[in-house]
């Protein structure tokens, strides 16, 4: 309470002596310190995890930390997204986190670049880790940014696709689709109608239907985002292009957006049990890793079948492939226990038991190359494909740009408004989201 | 329903003499009392339903909310229990408590001496001052946010805290200066003649004679304060999203709704248990609140 | 009385004034002229929170005008508010004031029941709303449904999340309710007497009685209407976030507006600018139009109620 007294009488002193514009003048401190990390001290760690099952296994790797260093004490805080991420690293202070987690890669540009994560290269040096042969390729890629590390991975997730085999039994479809034009065909061989509705889906292709967005679909792709000067590529790949006019065909076949999106409101939530996938209401399903440990949780009346997702017709060959992404994990540039900071870092990231533990808590794929291989790895047989995915170095994820995911929020804005038929010219379509993107990383820089 | 009564007593032909005219004017009475209190049962619909709903919904099974029946079987009243079990939920209310009840304090002791100098004193720049005080009302917190809050959380290091929001109602708050001045006109200038005949000075007059006579006032603008801090959601997400230890009703319930995913059932109760205090709040000092509202907009 | 003793006299009034107006003028100058003063600096600068503002010109303004893809929408949205939200208060609120005033059984439980949802913490209120207006399970959808009704997607389609926005501000609409009844009961007997004397049927008595005694009431109704429009945050970007499903467990960063831009407002634009992609500079920019829009609307008010402050003058 003394601390809070303390306050306020500061910040009544400091309203009474006012200087105008005095907010504007603070810089960022020099980052790394010089705390000494076998002493008694306490860190902050953020994450973003808040389901039951996914904070107790957080807490259950920060806890074998604990045992490992029983001087550096932790406080866990949950559920921080990252605008509460952003937003704390420039606030700094007393209430901010000294080692951070975060679901997406896409603001590890943003991380890097303004320094808001210290850079971790010097930590990593010092131990002696070199990352291109402790992480898998893809991961290394989207924890720097323009040559700054200023995180690690944490975790990985791969995308593939799930199908109900007992659906694909019926439907007299041997095997899940591996190129579009065959996720086309046994969608609409799967589709049942009923009255002006569905009885069942054969795949939701609305970019709503939850993981279902333009960067997953672009994994099958062979997308290239930026061009060598960093401006936005998307008008003149034709992968994109490419993907909107799928996309789009594929909703038209399958009745249409407007009919798609009513049906779409009677689905339950991603999170909740009642996903449309687990309750049989569509038969396949674009999405994480982790919808197998949720799906068998709500002991579905069919059996889950497990596969790549579909490619691009003209790239059959490289079946196999998957989008990537995952959770990173950074010091705050802010931070004055940055050496205790990195032993916690470097425990969850890269200590082979805390990742293999860790990743058969949430059933997510492991993030270093040994964990991968690791026997203590518990997981499903179909869960394989998953870990093959991360392994497939044709596999690809989504650059970090120097403001954040801004980029593939435009690019999903275009997506909307072609499936609805809003914006019916993909070229002039593109062009102009390309634009967009650029004067918002111009304005960012 | 006495109306009603009288109604048909009156048009009986048995009671006595009745004109056809004044019979048809009896029963275009009845009409129209049947008409407006149907139309006011309707509208009575629409208002309530909401709450019966949410109520209704607050006490089903997880399974149950998700489906189309309206009525639970069976009651789970423990959806109730299970919301103050959740972590953080009586940190929230005491932070909402702390922000409400000291905010509404601050408040009302600094915006008193203000209102009775606007509303009594004759001063040069008084009309200025009434019209930047308007124009304080009026102005969308949204205005100045990036420079306060650059202000608080970069020179004082108050982000993750209750106190950027707490500290300015110390130094008067726009729309309750300005309530509280269409108040203390209605005060008749004699009362306060007669104080200072009798020896007070300004602040004795304000203390002795002003605020007893200005009690409705007072609480009409304690009452809004008070609501205003309680149902505050900007505020809260822009300085204490980043610490739970300071989040307040109003924000943490946004996140319970994340947090619980389709639990609607356990989303409506932590609904109803925010809902609850206010409306009690109400029921006690409906008047005051009444009174508030229609001063802001009538009496000018 | 000696010049000097008035003039002392004079001061003392002065300091009397000082000191009793002075906690406003600490608040005025600290949360009002100075964060101002910054909102215009800043909205000259490029700053994100980590280097120091540096002076970047018109480039802010260029870019919110120019290519930031929500304000327009933002804009075009406040407009429809004004124009629908704002005068279905009114019409509803007057309504409903005129209906109550003619309650004569149980006026206060109907009073009552009006008034409460007003009340509501807006959060609450518009989880409540997002769970009635669901579309697959909500009650609303199921008695439309029942009904044979067509049963929209409400907050998660662009064309009806401003509807359903609008539903849930009629349904708070008790404090309207509250100040046309004290309006409506302020109108002389006299002339409601004489006009039926006159024959004058119940619509001409509305139109030529009621309407000419309240139009100042209305009016004010209508331009604090859209004031608070100016200012709607809370709502729309509650509503939008949860009905999105956006949140927790993927870690995706949610942009005001679902569906589709159709629930933006201003201030979830600075929001957006300010606090997630902090954009510090380009926030100021979109406050100040906030700022100006919400002034000349004050200006207005201020202007044709002058009732409002000249009493007691």
């Amino acid at each position: 309470m003394s601390g809070n007294r303390r306050k306020t009488a500061a910040a009544f002193a400091a309203t009474a002596a006012l200087s105008l514009l005095a907010s504007a003048c603070t810089g960022q401190s020099d980052s790394g310190s010089s705390d000494d990390p076998s002493k008694e001290t306490t860190i902050t760690f953020w994450h973003g995890w808040n389901s039951p099952t996914e904070v107790a296994g957080i807490q259950a790797s920060v806890d074998a930390f604990q045992k490992a260093h029983p001087n550096i004490h932790v406080k866990v805080v949950g559920d921080m997204t990252d605008d509460k991420v952003n937003q704390a690293l420039r606030a700094g202070g007393s209430n901010a986190p000294d080692v951070v987690s975060s679901f997406t890669t896409n603001n590890v540009g943003k991380f890097c670049s303004s320094k808001a994560f210290t850079d971790l290269n010097p930590f990593l040096k010092k131990d002696g880790i070199d990352p291109d042969k402790t992480f898998p390729k893809a991961m290394n890629e989207y924890t720097q940014f323009n040559g700054v590390r200023c995180t690690v991975p944490l975790l990985g997730d791969a995308y593939g696709l799930y199908y109900n085999k007992d659906a694909f039994e019926k439907a007299g479809i041997t095997r899940p689709p591996r190129t579009w034009s065959e996720l086309a065909e046994d969608a609409k061989k799967l589709t049942k109608t009923k009255g002006d509705s569905y009885e069942r889906l054969g795949f939701m292709p609305n970019y709503h239907g939850y993981e279902t967005t333009t960067e997953h679909y672009l994994g099958a792709w062979d997308p290239k985002y930026f061009d060598a000067d960093g401006k936005s590529n998307i008008a003149k790949d034709p992968s994109f292009a490419a993907m909107l006019t799928t996309q789009k065909k594929l909703v038209d076949d399958l009745g249409g957006y407007e009919k798609l999106e009513k049906y779409r409101t009677s689905f339950g939530d991603e999170w909740g049990a009642k996903h449309p996938f687990h309750t049989g209401q569509v038969a396949m399903q674009l999405d994480g890793e982790w919808r197998l440990g949720m799906a068998e949780a709500t002991k579905p009346k069919f059996e889950i079948g497990v596969a790549p997702m579909p490619v691009a017709d003209d790239e059959a060959d490289t079946w196999g492939k998957g989008y990537l992404t995952g959770t990173i994990a950074g010091i705050a540039a802010t931070s004055k226990k940055q050496n205790a900071a990195w032993e916690l870092v470097k425990f969850m990231t890269t200590d082979t038991d805390a990742v293999v533990n860790f990743a058969n808590a949430i059933h997510n794929v492991p993030s270093t190359l040994a964990a991968l291989k690791s026997p203590k790895l518990k997981y499903d047989p179909r869960f394989k494909t998953f870990l093959d995915i991360a392994a497939n170095p044709k596999s690809t994820t989504t650059p970090p740009s120097v403001n954040g995911g801004a980029y593939l929020t435009s690019l999903q804005n275009l997506g909307f408004d072609i499936e609805k038929g809003k914006q019916k010219d993909v070229k002039a379509g593109l062009e102009n989201t390309a634009k967009e993107i650029d004067a918002a990383i111009a304005q960012a820089k | 329903m006495a109306q009603v009564l009288d109604a048909v007593k009156e048009a009986d032909p048995a009671t006595g003499a009745v004109t056809p005219a004044e019979r048809t004017a009896r029963r275009k009475s009845l009409l129209n009392w049947i008409a407006v209190h149907s139309l006011g049962v309707a509208a009575a619909l629409f208002f309530v339903l909401p709450f019966v709903f949410l109520v209704l919904t607050s006490l089903m099974n997880g399974q149950q909310a998700l489906t189309r029946d309206l009525w639970p079987h069976p009651f789970e009243w423990s959806n109730y229990q299970r919301v103050f079990d959740t972590d953080g939920f009586l940190t929230w209310w005491k932070n909402t408590l702390l922000y409400a009840g000291l905010g509404t304090v601050l408040t009302v002791v600094s915006s008193l001496p203000v209102a009775y100098a606007l509303a009594k004193f004759r001063f040069r720049g008084r009309h200025l001052s009434l019209m930047l005080v308007i124009s304080m009302m009026m102005l969308p917190p949204q205005v100045v946010v990036i420079p306060m809050y650059l202000f608080w959380a970069k020179q004082l290091d108050l982000s993750g805290t209750l106190w950027p929001l707490i500290i300015p109602m110390a130094f008067g708050d726009a729309f309750s200066i300005f309530l509280l001045r269409q108040f203390l006109l209605t005060i008749p200038n004699e009362y306060l003649d007669a104080a200072k005949v009798d020896g007070c000075g300004e602040l004795r007059t304000l203390l002795k004679v002003v605020v007893p006579m200005a009690k409705p006032g007072i609480a009409a603008v304690a009452l809004f304060q008070f609501f205003y801090a309680w149902n505050d959601y900007f505020g809260p997400q822009i300085y204490a999203s980043e610490n739970p230890a300071a989040w307040t009703l109003s924000y943490g319930l946004e996140s319970f709704k994340s947090a619980h995913h389709t639990d609607w059932n356990l989303t409506m109760a932590a609904t109803v248990l925010v809902m609850a205090p206010v409306i009690l709040v109400f029921f006690f000092a409906q008047k005051a609140f009444v009174e508030g509202v229609t001063l802001t907009g009538v009496k000018g | 009385m000696t010049t000097y003793t008035l003039r002392a006299k004079r001061r003392r009034s002065a300091l009397r004034t000082a000191a009793f107006m002075s906690p406003w003028l600490i608040g005025f100058c600290v949360f009002f002229a100075y964060p101002l003063i910054s909102t215009v600096y800043f909205s000259f600068t490029s700053y994100d929170g980590f280097t120091a503002p540096e002076f970047s010109g018109l480039k802010n303004w260029a870019f919110v005008f120019n290519d930031y893809p929500l304000f327009w929408p933002a804009l075009r949205n406040t407009l429809w508010l004004v124009v629908v939200m704002v005068t279905c208060r009114v019409v509803f609120g007057l309504g409903v004031g005129l209906l109550i005033t003619r309650i004569k059984t149980g006026a206060g439980v109907f009073r009552t029941l009006f008034y409460l949802p007003y009340l509501a913490p807006p959060v609450a209120a518009t989880l409540g709303f997002v769970f009635l207006l669901n579309p697959g399970t909500g009650p609303v959808n199921s008695i439309l449904g029942e009904l044979g009704l067509p049963t929209p997607g409400w907050f998660t389609d662009a064309a009806w999340s401003k509807p359903a926005l609008t539903a849930l501000a009629v349904w708070g609409v008790g404090d309207l309710m509250v100040i046309f009844m004290a309006a409506l009961l302020d109108v002389p007997k006299e002339q409601y007497e004489a006009a039926e004397l006159d024959g004058a049927t119940a619509f001409q008595r509305f139109r030529f009685v009621t309407l000419p005694n309240i139009s100042p009431i209305i009016m004010f109704a209508v331009v604090t209407g859209i004031i608070q429009t100016m200012q709607y945050y809370t709502q729309p970007f509650v509503a939008g976030k949860v009905a999105s499903g956006v949140m927790g467990g993927s870690g995706q960063q949610f942009e005001p507006g679902y569906p589709d831009k159709s629930t933006l407002t201003l201030p979830q634009v600075v929001y957006n600018l300010g606090f997630q992609r902090f954009d510090y500079g380009s926030a100021c920019v979109v406050a100040l139009v906030l700022f100006v829009l919400a002034m000349a609307f004050t200006t207005l008010l201020m202007r044709r109620r002058s009732g409002l402050i000249q009493a007691g003058e």
